[in-house]
């Protein structure tokens, strides 16, 4: 049995987590190295490579193909790492949205970048993170830093963390220069990890994202009705053309927006699994207030295969200015506020799925070659909705990771 | 002045008090268990279910992602 004078205990904490979480990971070796071999573990950098292929699908005609290629370099020993990854998405759609509007479907691309880098040498760590998103008619780009430090000999993790997100919106085929509008958010983060025992760790982050500027999209349209006039919820698209008058208004939506989250995770290690459990409460100035649930039951089948089903809820209110149907009132005056986007109504979210990784390395590291399978369906109930009162959508993944 | 303090702050002492940091914390020759790559406190979700996510649900934020691409009109 080790003990402390036996061995060397180092607690890395990796901060290019994608949730900007601390991550423990324990390295146990003689006490006393030799100056060769501390050397040698200096300059030891990990390099590993991955690539993903990711599709989507759903009841509403929309799918998405989605390759993607990453790479990092690390130096557990130093403490500093540095992890870049890039995908492109293919998006085709024909959903009720589009042909709604008489639109003919249509098939985008866009491409993502993002780059980390972080370092922490001993209890206090950075890392700062990029990212750029470019499509034909939507640009974004993202900065942002966080900061850790280590408290109660690595019981305790603070994380303070911040970014800026500056997106422009367009019309494909118009250039930004002749019509664009901008979207700015400021994002913080500050939460902590607790070691609250052998077997378990708990995590509580707090977000608070400010956003300025016009999210309306520039393409929707929203059907407008004569008062009086009763629309179902889940109205066809021939109902509601004859429902409706035979105005549209484009989509206007406030120009600012606050948002506050609250988020713990909580992870337990069982002797041959890893139970994680996630709450999450969200609330906006818009009025929408949601709810997440999140478990993921992780087994090890051996050494090389591990089998992960995953359950999920989320619910949420719509916001403050939602209305099934609006209504042009006398005078031709449009609501102020309107939306036809139905993520900004009332739903509710039901996923299960499970992924598969199996360890292809060799008997003495399976793990440096890992092949992941990852199968997700959703149930989307909206309550409160022309077109649609329902949705199916599917992602699978298939990915292969080594550690080079 | 007013010296409430803060529901966030609150739920921070609370989760403090109530796993007792500081009292009795691990030993890091005792973290075996909390060493394997299924207990990172990161989110498992990849990229892209990440980014439907963020599309399908009003309640997106507090992620580190430039977004888009939403495949809606």
């Amino acid at each position: 049995m080790l003990d402390r004078g036996d061995a060397l205990a180092q607690l890395r904490d990796d901060t290019t987590d994608p949730g900007g979480h601390p991550r423990a990971e324990l390295h146990l070796g003689p006490a006393e190295k030799t100056p060769e071999a501390s050397s040698v573990t200096t300059h030891d950098i990990d390099v590993t490579a991955s690539t993903e292929v990711a599709s989507y699908a759903d009841s509403d005609h929309v799918y998405v193909l989605t390759p993607s290629i990453a790479g990092g370099l690390n130096n557990p020993t130093a403490g500093w790492s540095v992890n870049g990854r890039y995908l492109v998405d293919v998006v085709s759609a024909a959903s009720a949205d589009v042909v709604s509007t008489a639109s003919p479907p249509f098939v985008e691309v866009r491409h993502a970048g993002t780059l980390d880098a972080a370092y922490k040498p001993h209890d206090f760590g950075a890392a700062a993170t990029a990212a750029v998103s470019v499509e034909p008619d939507y640009t974004s780009v993202m900065g942002g830093a966080t900061i850790t430090k280590d408290l109660f000999a690595k019981n305790l993790t603070l994380l303070l963390g911040y970014s800026h997100l500056h997106d422009i919106a367009g019309r494909s085929g118009t250039p930004f220069s002749v019509f664009s509008r901008v979207l700015d958010r400021d994002a913080i983060k500050a939460g902590m990890t607790v070691v609250v025992n052998r077997s378990t760790v708990l995590s509580v982050v707090a977000d608070v994202m400010i956003e300025y500027g016009d999210p309306s999209k520039p393409y929707r349209y929203v059907p407008l009705f004569a008062p009086g006039v009763v629309v179902p919820v889940g109205a066809s698209i021939a109902e509601v053309n004859q429902l409706r008058v035979s105005e549209r208004a484009l989509e206007q939506l406030p120009l600012s927006r606050d948002r506050y989250a609250l988020s713990m995770r909580w992870a337990h290690r069982f002797q041959q699994s890893t139970l994680r459990l996630d709450e999450r409460a969200y609330i906006d100035t818009w009025g929408l207030k949601s709810t997440t649930t999140d478990a993921r039951w992780l087994f090890d089948l051996g050494r090389r295969v591990e089998l992960g089903p995953h359950a999920r809820f989320y619910g949420q209110t719509p916001v403050d200015f939602w209305q099934r149907a609006y209504v042009l009132s006398p005078g031709f005056d449009y609501p102020a506020l309107r939306t036809g986007n139905r993520e900004l109504g009332p739903l509710v979210n039901l996923t299960g799925g499970a992924s598969l990784r199996t360890g292809l390395g060799k008997s003495a590291d399976p793990r440096a070659w890992m092949l992941g399978v990852d199968v997700t369906f959703t149930s989307t109930q909206y309550l409160d909705d022309i077109y649609l009162t329902q949705r199916f959508s599917a992602v699978g993944s298939l990915s292969l990771e080594a550690a080079l | 002045m007013s010296r409430c303090i803060h529901p966030v702050v609150l739920v921070l002492l609370l989760v403090a008090a109530a796993t007792g940091i500081g009292c009795a914390g691990v030993a890091p020759y005792d973290r075996g268990k909390l060493a394997h790559p299924s207990m990172t406190t990161a989110d498992l979700t990849g990229p892209s279910e990440a980014h439907v996510r963020a599309v399908q649900e009003g309640a997106m934020g507090g992620g580190f992602e430039a977004g888009g691409g939403c495949g809606c009109n």
